[in-house]
C-alpha cells in the first residue's frame, strides 16, 4: 500500500464541483467589480465593507491551502509541536488591530507600505516594499502548490499540469475580482472551506468509531486513548522551550508584517466595525483551526491505528486522503472545492498585496505623475506578474507546501513589523534606522535560511530553520534593535536631521492615533524603547547560542 | 489617568494578554503539568481552548475598551480645543 496513488477514480464529479465554485466566484466578483473604478476602489473597496462581512473574510483570507493541507501534514509529521506552532495564529488580527490597524486607517494608509513612505519617506518604503514582494511571492508560492497537489488529486494529472491549470484559472480571477470581489468572495469562501472541512472531518471521525462526530473540532476525546495506544509519543511536546518562544518573534511578530492580512483592517467601515470584526475573525479561525487539529490527529490515527503509510510525496494530501479512505467521492470533491476555496481567497489577497507593492509602493513613488488609469493598468499586470512567479517558482517546490508560508512570515517581521510598530509608537524612531532595520534584518534572514546557504544555519535542526523559526528568532528582535540604536544614534546628528522632517513626523504620529494637537510628552518616551531594546539583545544573543533538540 | 496614558497601558496588556492566550504552548513547556481535562491531555486541550474562547473573550474586551479610548481622546481634543480658545467642532 506504501505507493498507493491518491485521487478520484470519477474526475467528472470533481470537475463539476469545481467548476460550480469558479462561476459562483467569477459572477460575485464581476458584481463586486463593476463599481471599481480608481486604484483605492481596486484595493480596498471604499472601506466599506461590514463587520460580519469582514471578520469571515479576514478569517478566509488569513486561512490558506495551509489551513486546508498543509496544517494536516506537518501535524502528521510532528504531532502536537506543530499544534502548538498553530495555534498562535488567531493572534494575528487582533495584535494588528489594536497595535497599529486603527491607527494606519486612522490614517487613510491602505497598506503598511504607504504607511512606511508616509512615515519614513520614499527610500524607506521602497526597501521595504522590495522585501514584501518577495514576502508576498513566497506566501503565494505556498498556495499555488496546495493548487496544484489539490488538482492533482482532482484530475489524476501530474503535478506540473495542475500546477499551470490551477495557476492560470486563479489569476485570471483575480485579476478580473479585484479587492471587491474578493472581500465579498473571501467571505463565501470561508463559509464553504468551514462547511467543506468540518462536515466531512465528522464523518470520518464517525467511521473511525469516534462519537464526538457531531462537532469534530473538539470532541475526539473518546479516541485518545486508542491513539495512545498506537502513538504513544503523541501528546508530546518533544522540542526545548527554546523552539516554543521562537514562535513569537517568527510567526506572531511576523504575522504582524503581512500585507494582506492588514489590508483587511483597513476595507472595514469604521474603526468600530474593525474592531466587531476581530469577534467575527476569532470565533470563525477558532473554529476551523480546531478543526484542523482533529484533522491532524485522524490523519496520525489513520496511519498508526490501519498500518496504511503516508508517502512522503503525500502528505501534503493527508486532508484529502482521509476523505477518498473514509467518504463517497462526492464529498471528496467539495473538499476539495474548499481547498480551491482555501488557496483563491489567499492567493487573491497575496496577488492584490503584490500588485498593491509594485504599482503604488514603488513605480508611483518614482512616478507621482502617472495617470489614474496606467495606475490601473500597472496594477492588473503587476497581479499577473506575481502569479506568474509563483507559478514558476513552484515547479521545482520544497517538501511541505506550508514552508514557504511559514518563512515568509518571518522575513515580514524582521523587513516590516519593526518599522511599523515602532513608527506608529516611538516619533523617535527615524528613516536612518528604518532604513537599516529593514535592509540588514532582511539580508541577515535570508543568509542564515537554508535556501540561499544551506551551510550558514542558525538552529541545525533542518525543519526550524526552513521554516525561518531559528531565522526569525535572530533577526526580527536584530531588526528592532537596529531600528531603534540606529535612529537613536542619528537623531544626535543635527546634519542628518531637519526639524521640518522633526515637526511633520511628530504631527503624524499624533494625528494616526486620534490626536489633533501635539503634545512633546507624548509617543516620545526613551524608556520603552530602550527596554525593547535590551529584549532583542538578549534574544538575538540566545538565538544565536546552540540549540538543543 | 489621561487617555493617552491609558491606549498606551491598554496596547502593552492586551498585547500582553493576546500572547499568553495563544502561546500557552511555551508556558508548559516550562511548567509542564500531568492530568486530563475533557478526556485530552491537559497541555495539548487547554492552549487549545485558550487559543480560541481565550481569544474570542480577549477580542471582545479589547474593542470595547479601544472604542471608550477612542472616545476619551476625542473628549480630551475637544477640552484641549476649548482651553485654547478654539471652535468646537
Amino acid at each position: 500500500m506504501a505507493n498507493q496513488v491518491w485521487q478520484l477514480s470519477n474526475p467528472i464529479i470533481g470537475i463539476i464541483v469545481v467548476l460550480i465554485t469558479f462561476v459562483v466566484f467569477y459572477v460575485v466578483a464581476y458584481l463586486s467589480n463593476r463599481a471599481s473604478t480608481s486604484v483605492q476602489d481596486l484595493y480596498a473597496t471604499k472601506g466599506g465593507v461590514g463587520p460580519i462581512t469582514n471578520g469571515l473574510a479576514m478569517a478566509s483570507t488569513y486561512m490558506s491551502l495551509a489551513t486546508f493541507l498543509g496544517v494536516t501534514a506537518l501535524i502528521l509529521r510532528l504531532q502536537v509541536p506543530f499544534v502548538m506552532l498553530w495555534i498562535q495564529f488567531i493572534l494575528a488580527i487582533p495584535l494588528i488591530t489594536i497595535i497599529y490597524g486603527t491607527s494606519l486607517r486612522r490614517m487613510g494608509a491602505f497598506s503598511p507600505t504607504h504607511f512606511i513612505r508616509l512615515r519614513y519617506g520614499k527610500e524607506a518604503s521602497i526597501i521595504a516594499a522590495l522585501w514584501m514582494i518577495l514576502v508576498s511571492i513566497m506566501y503565494a508560492l505556498g498556495q499555488m502548490i496546495g493548487i496544484a497537489v489539490t488538482f492533482e488529486t482532482l484530475l489524476g494529472i501530474p503535478y506540473m499540469t495542475g500546477l499551470f491549470v490551477g495557476g492560470i484559472l486563479i489569476v485570471g480571477y483575480v485579476t478580473i475580482g479585484g479587492m471587491s470581489g474578493a472581500t465579498n468572495n473571501a467571505a463565501i469562501q470561508m463559509v464553504i472551506m468551514a462547511l467543506m472541512f468540518i462536515i466531512p472531518l465528522g464523518a470520518i471521525m464517525k467511521a473511525m468509531g469516534g462519537t464526538g462526530w457531531f462537532f469534530p473540532p473538539l470532541l475526539y476525546a473518546d479516541m485518545v486513548p486508542a491513539m495512545l495506544d498506537a502513538l504513544p509519543t503523541f501528546f508530546d511536546y518533544k522540542f526545548p522551550t527554546k523552539w516554543y518562544f521562537a514562535l513569537i518573534p517568527a510567526l506572531t511578530i511576523g504575522a504582524l508584517g503581512l500585507p494582506h492580512l492588514a489590508m483587511r483592517v483597513y476595507t472595514s467601515s469604521s474603526l468600530r466595525s474593525a474592531r466587531s470584526a476581530m469577534i467575527w475573525f476569532a470565533l470563525a479561525l477558532g473554529l476551523v483551526f480546531s478543526a484542523t487539529y482533529a484533522m491532524g490527529f485522524s490523519g496520525v490515527f489513520f496511519e498508526y491505528t490501519t498500518g496504511i503509510p503516508i508517502a512522503p510525496a503525500d502528505t501534503d494530501k493527508l486532508t484529502i486522503i482521509l476523505n477518498l479512505a473514509y467518504n463517497p467521492e462526492w464529498v471528496t470533491a467539495l473538499v476539495i472545492a474548499g481547498a480551491i476555496s482555501a488557496g483563491l481567497s489567499t492567493l487573491s489577497g497575496n496577488l492584490l498585496a503584490i500588485g498593491a507593492l509594485i504599482s503604488q509602493d514603488i513605480v508611483t513613488t518614482l512616478k507621482p505623475d502617472l495617470s489614474n488609469k496606467t495606475k490601473v493598468r500597472l496594477g492588473y499586470l503587476s497581479i499577473a506578474l506575481g502569479g506568474l512567479a509563483a507559478v514558476l517558482l513552484a515547479i521545482q517546490p520544497p517538501k511541505f507546501l506550508i514552508v514557504s508560508i511559514l518563512w515568509a512570515f518571518g522575513l515580514a517581521g524582521t523587513t516590516n513589523a519593526s518599522l511599523i510598530i515602532m513608527g506608529v509608537w516611538w516619533k523617535k524612531a527615524n528613516r536612518f534606522g528604518a532604513m537599516c532595520a529593514s535592509a540588514i534584518g532582511g539580508i541577515v534572514y535570508v543568509v542564515v535560511s537554508p535556501f540561499v546557504f544551506p551551510k550558514i544555519v542558525v538552529s541545525g535542526h533542518a525543519l526550524t530553520d526552513s521554516m525561518g523559526l531559528s531565522g526569525g528568532m535572530l533577526a526580527v528582535p536584530l531588526s528592532f534593535l537596529i531600528l531603534i540604536v540606529v535612529s537613536y544614534i542619528t537623531n544626535r546628528m543635527p546634519s542628518l536631521m531637519s526639524q521640518q522632517a522633526i515637526t511633520e513626523t511628530d504631527s503624524l504620529v499624533e494625528r494616526i492615533h486620534g490626536w489633533s494637537d501635539i503634545n512633546p510628552k507624548r509617543y516620545n518616551s526613551i524608556v520603552g524603547p530602550l527596554i525593547i531594546a535590551s529584549i532583542g539583545a538578549i534574544v538575538f544573543v540566545w538565538a544565536m547560542m546552540p540549540w538543543a533538540f | 489617568m489621561n487617555a493617552y496614558k491609558k491606549e498606551v497601558w491598554f496596547t502593552i496588556i492586551f498585547t500582553i494578554l493576546f500572547l499568553f492566550s495563544g502561546h500557552l504552548g511555551l508556558f508548559f513547556s516550562i511548567f509542564p503539568v500531568e492530568g486530563n481535562l475533557l478526556g485530552f491531555p491537559i497541555m495539548y486541550i487547554v492552549p487549545i481552548l485558550s487559543g480560541w474562547f481565550g481569544v474570542l473573550f480577549l477580542v471582545i474586551v479589547a474593542g470595547k475598551i479601544g472604542n471608550q479610548i477612542d472616545d476619551d481622546i476625542e473628549k480630551e481634543n475637544q477640552d484641549n480645543s476649548k482651553i485654547r480658545g478654539e471652535g468646537v467642532v
